[in-house]
């Protein structure tokens, strides 16, 4: 079986996710350039750009809060360093392993082996577990499970991601408003353009929103193969992260608000098929990756 | 005459960005390294504060195992008083090895073993041991950084302007974890 470094795959999934970002303000660039084709009044760019500015607020706003309201969707707790002593020291050896500050650590009352990660930087990051993850797993497994989390924080993924939802959110906003805008335009033909811009834009306006979603996600499973081999990079060692892998396989769903889900470490909502909706990649691909490095 | 005084301008000004610019990445790659070789220390610190305490719940039980206890009393002593990390880590790992030693020997007495004290000393210093691992490896990881920015490209060409030297690995080997026959 031909072996793979994890420093090629930390570096081929970044390169992806990058290029995919690129895609999705490429995208937010076409669709602005053709609606100014066809709109001259500034109405419409005003209302755009109110808009923009509120739903960018907002996600700056929940950006920032990210840790607090990650931990307070699913009624985590503080843990407790003595009761939790396990926890506590893997977690310090790998912040040790990888250089960053230890994050904030909490527990999930749920049976599903699982964990996420939240906070706007290393700084201010904290590491959620389930009490299934601390019970059904032995210390090399969670502790593979950790340093999966601990490598979303070293790589900024949760500033990532929130930069990708900025962009489509904005493609979003905007095809809507044109969208919304065509109903009050009447037979006064200010169309700049043409029919032919007005025939694109509105193409572009149905088909962007969904096209960059499907970006999205695809952005999201890249970072989650990242995330893997920058697991392994702290802990030297595939052999915990499969062993925690292959016991999730058959575990059982948990109910998670869709907003969180996409922060877990597998899906928790254990959907069988994998499409290209899925927020985490396929836990067999996974595994057969981790198994050839 | 005027669009070209402000191109050069321009230039000039985004040279100078990345003279610091690099000049800083060496300062920051070098510190870290420097910070993470601290690192190490702090944890074998910590485990050669562990010991008087271990070898005080040994001697409760097993008073005439001297011979251990003054190997691993002088791996400590030894480790305290090394100068830099070099010597600081060839000691630390005799000291593995004692504390090794010492944890064969008191397999055999099941009251020692069956001590609270003790267990919670031999679960701390595996952590320790995890974390010294751990540090080691960032620190040779922090000095992959900084050589891969003096030797790739343009960086090499700046590292050479700046007088910037590669960096040496962490050469020691760890500690031999195999806990050694006891025979009597």
């Amino acid at each position: 079986m031909e072996r793979i470094s994890f420093y090629d795959q930390i570096a081929k999934n970044k390169r992806k996710s990058f290029f995919l970002m690129f895609l999705i303000f490429l995208v937010f660039l076409i669709l602005g350039y053709v609606i100014s084709k066809i709109y001259s009044g500034i109405s419409f760019f005003t209302i755009m750009i109110f808009a923009i500015i509120i739903s960018i607020s907002y996600i700056l706003i929940s950006y920032y809060n990210s840790d607090k309201i990650a931990l307070a969707s699913v009624n985590a707790k503080p843990a407790n360093q003595t009761q939790f002593k396990q926890y506590y020291d893997s977690v310090e050896g790998l912040s040790l392993a990888s250089g960053l500050p230890m994050p904030k650590l909490y527990v999930m009352q749920n049976d599903q082996i699982n964990a996420f990660a939240s906070g706007r930087d290393p700084q201010h990051a904290v590491i959620c577990v389930t009490t299934g993850a601390l019970e059904k797993l032995n210390k090399q497994e969670l502790e593979g499970v950790l340093s999966h989390e601990l490598s979303h924080i070293a790589n900024f993924d949760i500033r990532f991601m929130t930069l990708a939802a900025v962009m489509v959110g904005m493609i979003a906003i905007i095809s809507e408003i044109f969208l919304r805008s065509l109903w009050f335009k009447g037979s006064k033909d200010d169309n700049k353009g043409g029919a032919i811009f007005l025939v694109i834009g509105i193409v572009l306006a149905i088909l962007a929103p969904i096209a960059v979603q499907l970006v999205q996600l695809s952005i999201s499973r890249k970072r989650e193969f990242t995330a893997d081999a920058t697991g392994v990079k702290f802990t030297r060692s595939p052999t915990g992260l499969i062993g925690a892998l292959k016991k999730i396989k058959n575990d059982k769903p948990m109910k998670v608000n869709k907003a969180i889900a996409s922060l877990f470490m597998s899906d928790p909502t254990r959907t069988k098929i994998q499409t290209m909706f899925s927020t985490h990649p396929d836990i067999n691909q996974r595994i057969q990756i981790l198994e050839k490095m | 005459m005027m669009p070209i005084l402000w191109i050069l301008i321009g230039i000039v000004f985004l040279l100078a960005l990345i003279f610091i610019g690099y000049y800083n990445k060496f300062a920051i790659l070098s510190n870290r390294a420097d910070n993470s070789l601290s690192q190490i220390d702090v944890q074998l610190k910590k485990r050669a504060d562990l010991v008087p305490n271990l070898i005080e719940t040994v001697k409760g039980y097993a008073k005439h195992e001297k011979g251990i206890m003054e190997k691993v009393t002088e791996a400590r002593k030894a480790m305290v008083s090394a100068g830099d990390i070099v010597s600081k880590m060839k000691a630390g790992n005799a000291l593995s090895g004692a504390i090794g030693k010492l944890f064969a020997i008191a397999e055999n007495y099941p009251q020692l073993k069956a001590n609270e004290n003790f267990l919670q000393l031999q679960q701390e210093l595996a952590a320790i041991e995890d974390k010294i691992a751990y540090s080691r490896q960032y620190y040779n990881d922090s000095i992959l950084s900084y050589n891969t920015a003096c030797s790739t490209f343009p960086g090499s060409f700046f590292a050479g302007i700046y007088g910037k030297q590669k960096k040496e690995y962490l050469q020691i080997p760890a500690a031999q974890r195999a806990v050694p026959k006891v025979s009597f």
